[in-house]
């Protein structure tokens, strides 16, 4: 994966002149990885092993929401959802 | 180890700092609970160099998908560091062998930072300076975390498997001040989970991805700024 990682940032960097790509195509590329880490947001989630379940994580990815919407430090987050969550199953 | 003469603040320095501490204390953490060798893992903090392509494979393979899903859900999120880059290049290094080489330190914060600077030759010097009070936080916690994942039992039980989504959620979440970004999240996120049950792998999350179609759709707000 990490060379994949590097020859995009690379070629990001060296060849690709960003006047030239469409105004879509920047749209769409500009969305990409949002919509992949949405996906994999709710996947991990609400899913486990290639089926639906829900359960506690969605309580502290519930936290994390509330954290980030108030701009909390990262480590204010992490804390608080790890912590929502094990109350949660106990 | 800040630039004089430049808009970047110590206290930036520092919040970024810590924030790339913590996500790479995370990221390492729950990759090694979840499996992961120490080895791939320090190899993957300073090789791959990045939080969310790390954690994206994280998240798919622990929710049972595919290490082959992993990657190229790592790989469709790093689109977005070539395009910053791609965006910063006019007013980096002349030289391509510069770029390539500080390419591999493009993260959209260090990259926003530096397009601040009105002149080209601070933000090379921005750009730097804000790659390194980013980087090497991220790899003393990602060292950190490989040895202390080691040691951690299950992740479920400490709330560990909520700290995946959890986090790239608040990494997120400040992109969706923009609306328009809200439908195409939750476009992919509904498509991804429609199939997790009937396609296997990593399908619902590619699918998931084309939900950055919805982003081509002509809207008055969207022209004409990139």
């Amino acid at each position: 994966m990490a060379l994949g990682v590097l020859a995009q940032r690379v070629i990001g960097a060296t060849l690709i002149d960003s006047d030239r790509i469409g105004v879509r195509s920047r749209r769409v590329l500009d969305a990409l990885p949002l919509a992949v880490i949405a996906a994999v947001i709710g996947l991990a989630t609400l899913s486990s092993d290639g089926e639906l379940e829900i359960d506690a994580r969605v309580g502290g990815v519930a936290v994390a929401a509330l954290c980030a919407s108030r701009r909390l430090p990262m480590f204010v987050t992490v804390l608080a959802a790890a912590t929502a969550t094990t109350v949660i199953r106990f | 180890m800040l630039p004089a003469g430049t808009l970047f603040t110590l206290s930036e320095a520092i919040s970024l700092a810590l924030a790339y501490f913590t996500v790479g204390l995370t990221v390492t953490t729950l990759h090694i609970s979840e499996g992961t060798s120490p080895q791939v893992m320090l190899a993957s903090i300073f090789l791959v160099n990045a939080v969310t392509p790390t954690l994206a494979f994280a998240a798919v393979v622990a929710s049972g998908g595919t290490t082959a899903a992993g990657v190229l859900s790592g790989w469709l999120v790093s689109t977005r560091f070539g395009l910053v880059a791609a965006a910063i290049a006019p007013r980096m290094w002349a030289s391509r062998g510069k770029r390539a080489a500080a390419a591999h330190f493009a993260f959209d914060t260090n990259v926003a930072i530096a397009q601040r600077e009105p002149d080209d030759h601070n933000a090379q010097r921005v750009y730097v300076a804000a790659a390194i009070w980013l980087c090497i936080p991220w790899w003393v916690g990602g060292v950190l975390g490989v040895i202390i994942g080691e040691r951690l039992g299950d992740p479920q039980s400490l709330g560990l498997d909520a700290v995946f989504p959890a986090v790239l959620l608040a990494i997120i979440w400040p992109q969706m001040q923009d609306r328009t970004r809200i439908p195409i999240a939750g476009l992919a996120a509904a498509a991804a989970l429609l199939l997790v049950e009937i396609a296997p792998g990593g399908v619902p999350v590619v699918v998931g991805a084309c939900g950055a179609l919805f982003a081509a759709r002509r809207r008055p707000e969207n022209d004409p700024v990139a």
